[in-house]
Formats: C-alpha cells, sequence, structure tokens
C-alpha cells in the first residue's frame, strides 16, 4: 500500500482540545512569578533578619534609591525588606487558612450531601445565613471576640471560607452518589465509610484541592483588609495589611512607593496563583470553568 | 445526483507513547434512497468514522484520505464551511439520547423554530415529515415521551433537509416496541429519497432496515453487501459469527476479543481468532470489488 | 429463593404496586416490560439496593429488614447494570474493580480469565477499553463474592450479539456451577426467550 498522507483533523470549535477562553499562555508566568516570590520568601528571612522595632529617623522616608530600592518608610525601616516579611506572613495566613477551610469545607459538604435528607437541608441552611452575612463584617467579629492575632486572623478567615467547598463538595457528593459504581460497591459490601473514602472523596478530591488553592488569594487580600483595619496583626507586625495601613499617613507628603511597593507586591502574587490554578482548573474539567470563581 | 463518496478514509489518534488506529482504510459509497448500516461492536472504529464525515474529531486527530459530497471534500473543509454548508443543511445527525439532546427549558416548536432560522428551512414541515402532530409541537422535553422526543431529534435534524442522515446508535436503550418505530421513520425518509447511515451494534436493527450492510472490524470494513446476504449467507468469518451469535440463532460467542487499535497485527486483524486462518492470512486481505464485498483469504 | 411479596416501590410516587417475584436458585427469570413499567425500580428493590414503600423481600427464608448499607444480606447478591460505563469508578482501573469487594486479591486474575480479560486490559481505566470489554469487568466483579442470586439489569443493551453470547455464557456457566437464581432484566423478548427459563411481563403504567 502506498505511503497515506496524514493530515491533521480540521479544528472543531465544537470538540477543539483547547477551549477558547483556557489562558494558557498564563501559566509560565504565573509560575515563574510564584517560583520567585516563593524562593524570596523562604530564604531572604534566613540570611537577613528583620528587626521589628529598629528605627533610624535619620534616613527616614526615602525615595527609592540603590541602597533602598523600594525607599524606607517613616521610621527609616527598608521597605524592600518589611515587604518580603510581610508577604510571608501574608502568604502562611492564606495557605493556612484555606486549608483549614478546606478541610472544615469538605467535612460539612459530604456529610451534608451522602447523609441528605432533613440533616442535609438543615445544614445547607446555616451554610446559607452564615453566605447571607458579608464575610469581612463576620471576619471583624470573630477577631474582635478572639482579640486580634495571627492565629485569630487565621481562624476568622477559615471560618467565614468554607461555605464555597462545602457547596461543591456536597453537590458533588449528590451526583456521585447516584452513579450505579456507588451501587455497585454497596452491593460488593463496602460501608458507608469505605464508599466515602474509596469513591467519593477521591473523586471530588481534584475539586477541592482547586478551590483551595483559588481560595489562597482570596484569603491573603481578606487578611490584608483586616490588617488595614487594624484589626489583623500586632501594628509594628511587618504584615501587607498594616504597611499600606501606616503608609496611607506617607501619602500626605509624598511617600508614594511605601504604598505601591506592598500593593504591588499582592496584587502580582495573588495574581500568579490565580493564573496557575486557573489552567489547572481548565485541564480538570473545562465544563466546570463557570462554576468558581477567579 | 450527489453520493457520499468515502475514498481510502483513515483516522488516527496520537496518544503518549501510542497511536490509536481508529479507522483504516475505509471505502463506502451512499447514494440517495438508500440506507446503509455500518455495523460492529463498540470500540470498532465505527462512531469515530461518523465523528470524521461531521467534522467533530478531537484536536489530536489525524486522518487521510477523502469523503465527498458533491465537490466537498468532508475531511478537508474548514469548520467554518461544515458549519455553514454541510452540517444540517446536507448531513443531518440523528443522537443517540434525544432527550439529553433537547433544550430542557424550550418546546419542541421553539427548538425547531430557532433551527429553522438559522439553516432556512420549514419547521413546521420537518415535524410533519417526522410525524410529529400540531400539538405536540407545544410541549416541553420532559412532557413528551421517549418516541416523541426521538421524533423531535428527526424533525430537528431534518428541517435544513439534509439528503444525508447520519443516526450513530439511535436504537440503543430504546424498547422494542420504540425501536420498530424509529426504524420505520427512517425507512419512510429514506423511501422519500433520503440516505440514511445507520450506525450500530444492533444487527437485528440493520436486518429490518438497512438496504446494505458494512460490517467493520478492528477499524476496518470487512464485509459489505446487501443486508440479507451479509447476514443469511455472510462470506467473513467475523460477519458470520456475529449472525450465529444472535440469540434467535446459535446465540453463541465468537471465541477471542478484537485486537487493540493501538497494537494492530499486520496482517488479517480477526485471524488470531479464526478458525479457518492459514499462513496467507499473515498478508492483509483487500475489500474485493463486487456488490457483496469481503477482505479475507478463505471466505466461508 | 429470592422473593418480592407484594412490593410496591418507587420514587415519590409508587412506580410498581403489589408486585411479587420468586427467583428459584439455578433458575433464570426473564423480566420484561415497555420503559416506564418499573422493571429497574424492581431490581434496585431485590438487590437490596432501594427501600420500598410497602411488601416484602426475602433471601432464602431471611425477611430483610433493612436495604442499603443497612441490608447484611447485600453480599449475597450480585447486579450488573445497563451502563458499564457509569458502573465503574472512572478512577479505578480494571484491576482494581474487580478487586474491589475482595479480600483475597489472589482472585482477581481467575475471574478475569473467567470473563476473558487479558492481564493488559486490567491495567486499563474505564475511558481506556470498550463497552463491552468494561461490561466483562462489571460481570467478574458481580462475581466476586460468589453471590447466590445475580440480577442483570438491562446488561446487554451497550453490547454486539458476539459479547452478549459470550457473556451470557459466563454467567450460565457460573450457575450450573454453584446454582445461582438470575433475575434477566430486557426489552428484547428474542434474548429473553432464548436466555431465560420463564418470562415475566411487568404491564405498562396507569397513565396518571
Amino acid at each position: 500500500m502506498a505511503d497515506l498522507l496524514w493530515r491533521p483533523a480540521p479544528r472543531s470549535r465544537l470538540t477543539a482540545a483547547s477551549p477558547p477562553r483556557s489562558p494558557r499562555w498564563r501559566l509560565l508566568p504565573s509560575a515563574i512569578i510564584l517560583a520567585v516570590v516563593a524562593l524570596v520568601v523562604l530564604i531572604v528571612p534566613l540570611v537577613v533578619e528583620l528587626n521589628e522595632q529598629y528605627v533610624d529617623l535619620a534616613i527616614a522616608n526615602q525615595p527609592p534609591s540603590a541602597a533602598h530600592l523600594f525607599g524606607t518608610d517613616e521610621l527609616g525601616r527598608d521597605v524592600l525588606l518589611r515587604c518580603v516579611y510581610a508577604l510571608r506572613v501574608s502568604l502562611t495566613v492564606g495557605v493556612v487558612a484555606a486549608l483549614i477551610s478546606a478541610l472544615v469545607g469538605t467535612a460539612v459538604g459530604a456529610l451534608a450531601g451522602s447523609i441528605g435528607g432533613w440533616f442535609d437541608r438543615i445544614l445547607m441552611r446555616v451554610v446559607d445565613a452564615i453566605a447571607s452575612v458579608p464575610h469581612l463584617l463576620l471576619g471583624i467579629v470573630i477577631v474582635a471576640i478572639l482579640r486580634p492575632s495571627l492565629s485569630a486572623v487565621i481562624i476568622s478567615i477559615a471560618l467565614t471560607h468554607w461555605l464555597t467547598a462545602a457547596r461543591i463538595v456536597r453537590s458533588e457528593v449528590l451526583s456521585l452518589r447516584t452513579r450505579p459504581f456507588i451501587d455497585a460497591a454497596i452491593v460488593g459490601g463496602a460501608s458507608r465509610l469505605q464508599v466515602m473514602t474509596r469513591h467519593l472523596l477521591p473523586n471530588v478530591a481534584p475539586q477541592v484541592l482547586l478551590a483551595t488553592t483559588l481560595m489562597v488569594p482570596h484569603a491573603v487580600w481578606h487578611e490584608t483588609a483586616l490588617s488595614f483595619l487594624g484589626l489583623g496583626l500586632p501594628p509594628h507586625a511587618a504584615s501587607i495589611g498594616n504597611m499600606i495601613n501606616d503608609a496611607q499617613r506617607s501619602l500626605l507628603i509624598g511617600g508614594w512607593w511605601m504604598s505601591l511597593a506592598p500593593g504591588l507586591l499582592l496584587i502580582i502574587t495573588t495574581l500568579a496563583v490565580s493564573g496557575v490554578s486557573g489552567v489547572w482548573r481548565d485541564r480538570l474539567n473545562p465544563k466546570r470553568r463557570t462554576e468558581l470563581t477567579w | 445526483m450527489v453520493n457520499l463518496e468515502i475514498d481510502r478514509v483513515s483516522v488516527r489518534f496520537a496518544l503518549k507513547g501510542a497511536t490509536v488506529e481508529a479507522v483504516n482504510d475505509v471505502s463506502l459509497r451512499i447514494r440517495p434512497g438508500e440506507c446503509v448500516a455500518l455495523v460492529g461492536e463498540s470500540g470498532c472504529g465505527k462512531t469515530v468514522l461518523a465523528s470524521a464525515l461531521l467534522g467533530f474529531l478531537p484536536g489530536n486527530a489525524e486522518t487521510s484520505g477523502s469523503a465527498r459530497l458533491g465537490d466537498v471534500d468532508l475531511l478537508a473543509a474548514s469548520d467554518h464551511e461544515l458549519a455553514t454548508t454541510i452540517r444540517g443543511r446536507q448531513i443531518g445527525l440523528i443522537p443517540q439520547s434525544p432527550a439529553s439532546h433537547l433544550t430542557p427549558v424550550r418546546t419542541a416548536r421553539s427548538q425547531l423554530e430557532e433551527a429553522a432560522r438559522v439553516l432556512g428551512g420549514d419547521a413546521l414541515q420537518a415535524a410533519e415529515r417526522a410525524g410529529l402532530l400540531p400539538e405536540h409541537l407545544d410541549r416541553y422535553p420532559h412532557e413528551l415521551s421517549g418516541g416523541m422526543a426521538q421524533r423531535v431529534a428527526n424533525a430537528l435534524a431534518l428541517v435544513g433537509d439534509p439528503w444525508l442522515l447520519i443516526a450513530d446508535e439511535p436504537t440503543t436503550g430504546l424498547d422494542r416496541d420504540l425501536v420498530d418505530g424509529l426504524l420505520d421513520e427512517f425507512r419512510r425518509l429514506v423511501d422519500d429519497g433520503h440516505a440514511v447511515l445507520l450506525i450500530t451494534h444492533d444487527l437485528a436493527a440493520a436486518h429490518r432496515i438497512a438496504d446494505r450492510i458494512a460490517v467493520m472490524y478492528a477499524g476496518r470494513i470487512v464485509e459489505v453487501g446487501p443486508a440479507h446476504e451479509v447476514l443469511d449467507n455472510a462470506k467473513h468469518p467475523y460477519s458470520r459469527g456475529l449472525a450465529n451469535a444472535l440469540p434467535e440463532r446459535d446465540f453463541l460467542p465468537i471465541p477471542g476479543q478484537p485486537p487493540l487499535l493501538t497494537d494492530l497485527p499486520a496482517g488479517c486483524a480477526f485471524a488470531p481468532r479464526c478458525e479457518q486462518a492459514t499462513a496467507i492470512c499473515e498478508d492483509r486481505p483487500v475489500l474485493t470489488d463486487d456488490p457483496h464485498a469481503v477482505a479475507c483469504h478463505r471466505p466461508c | 429463593m429470592l422473593t418480592a411479596n407484594g412490593v410496591t416501590a418507587g420514587y415519590r410516587e409508587p412506580v410498581i404496586t403489589d408486585v411479587s417475584l420468586t427467583v428459584q436458585p439455578g433458575r433464570t427469570v426473564g423480566l420484561a416490560g415497555p420503559s416506564g413499567s418499573g422493571k429497574s425500580t424492581l431490581a434496585r428493590v431485590l438487590a437490596l439496593l432501594h427501600k420500598p414503600f410497602g411488601g416484602t423481600v426475602e433471601i432464602d427464608g431471611e425477611t430483610v429488614t433493612g436495604f442499603r448499607f443497612q441490608a447484611v444480606q447485600r453480599t449475597r447478591i450480585g447486579v450488573l447494570f445497563q451502563q458499564p460505563r457509569l458502573s465503574v469508578d472512572p478512577r479505578f482501573t480494571l484491576r482494581q474493580a474487580i478487586a474491589e469487594p475482595l479480600k483475597n486479591q489472589d482472585r482477581v486474575e481467575e475471574l478475569a480469565s473467567l470473563v476473558m480479560l487479558t492481564d493488559d486490559l486490567l491495567g486499563r481505566r474505564p475511558h481506556e477499553v470498550s463497552d463491552g470489554q468494561l461490561q466483562r469487568a462489571c460481570l467478574a466483579r458481580a462475581l466476586a463474592l460468589n453471590p447466590r442470586y445475580l440480577i442483570c439489569d438491562e446488561m446487554t443493551t451497550m453490547l454486539d450479539a458476539s459479547t452478549t453470547a459470550a457473556l451470557v455464557g459466563v454467567i450460565r456457566a457460573y450457575q450450573r456451577e454453584s446454582n445461582a437464581g438470575v433475575l434477566a432484566i430486557s426489552h428484547d423478548a428474542t434474548l429473553l426467550t432464548r436466555w431465560a427459563d420463564e418470562t415475566v411481563r411487568l404491564s405498562a403504567p396507569r397513565p396518571r
């Protein structure tokens, strides 16, 4: 037989492997930015120590220069170094809070979805009730009860952000548990716990992990907002919110760099996180693109 | 008169570390007023062939050969060309599960009228040809019985007055009565001058309405001919085995399993399962050029 | 004996009302009827997967008191469904699917050879095999715990004639060896005449 002339099949809009909205071009820059941020945040604090009580009014309010790339603040502290420390705190808060909220959300969603009936209805009304209160307001109340501290901020964010994970897990579990393979497992002698751990949780895990990473930037912003309002970390601690809060006063004397540096770092880092997870989300299931928010 | 000329079409998919040869060197001609059934077990490549004809292959597919409809080669045409001149206008698709093919929130009439606006056909005429009464049209899909939903899907495929209808496993999951009703509808359309390509694993359905049956095995057509000839007087051992496996006949399976499409033998793909295979079967048999054609060195 | 006594069952509305059916060990009962007549609902009740509104299910003389997770007798029953693709966890390989009910993994090979699945296929996931190959794996899984009764709910719908004949052949061989009872549900009357010892028809649902 003669050699066949192969040509690629014409791309159909309906079956194209990469949907047009897939922001794949974001993957590489986002991944590089994330890697750089992670390295800097992990390594710099090992090399350069930040003395949070340090004051040197002789070099206060200096604009960016070779010695201080992002300038100095009103107490003469290096803005870049404080930014690095602040980002570390913010990312820690973001990651830990996102993990806790994913755990709480998965537990609630899995219970509601697998037990169903009245239990499900009551649990989901609780979720609706919490969702109806603005997150920030609820977060402020929780911090106010617990007194501002790192763990209070984390708890406040986690307790207001598990709702998304709970809803995702519940709806996935509800649709999974009517599948014949669950029936087959039951007839095969599986217990409720085995069905949960072998079939339901592993099948929702990718969705939950994705929701968790999408939660990280959200949680970072939340922490920033709490600190900005003076309800987050102690005022001397380096956190992005504290820095932007402090920098407000300096704006009046022309100290733009004190707001710009932490603000830009926050925006770039959170965009990078959502850029990476956004591409992952599209790969996971293009049909689900609208179910999760950026 | 326009025919569909499928000429030496092959489709393969590039996967990591393997190539799936889903359709291999398939030639088939379909004329108006004729129903051709493409029969084979699931995974033999028949749905891939249908997708190729409609331009619905995924991005990692490659094709060779041609499928000519008039002066258009369906395998080389752009998506835009297929969408504006072929799909719905020259080729209608009858889906596998009509109930999920219809939009649940709109009535049959509004869906038909939308299709008519896009394709420039007549919704009411199509509905009538599909055997729908006017009072059925104002129902929502969940208010339609399985048979009625199937007729709405048929009407949708007929709106643009295509001469060729491709039906991919239309009988799966339907009751025997509904299957018979649907097949009779197809027969009526064929007698009206349409051509129907019926893709199915259901030999009984193929036997009931097809003029010609093409039997596909491991991506190749191994036998094609008049329906009753292929079923009652099969020349290829695979077709013969398939016909004999019917519950109204011997009800005995063909021994063995089909080869993997990633690892096809160089010779006859059926030889490992064939009682009559000899050394000659290590060469690939060629489909003969008869009205009842077979690709076998030792036909029954 | 697997018996349904006056079973009324459904979801919100009853689909079947006061239905009785008996499957004797070693026998094959065919169950026919148009769609919507409640064949699948009856199958799910007899597989102890769906609690009926009324009536009882008896298995080898014991009256079943709990359904789904509460059904202690459920491992005495094997089930096969219409859509093999939905019947296997998409993350599992065929080997894992067959092994799921087993405590002793050694039997996977034996079960796989019973349904003629090769080693190469056992390592694949559902999306990498055909409906026929997947249904073979489902049959191996259903036979894993040596069930006393096998319930086949439209098992052959997605299968070609040869695979249908092959799987029915495997089920008959298992039946001869174990004297299990089989409930075969199908809309294909020809198949049931050939396969079943007797066929019961459910009538069409009453129009509401």
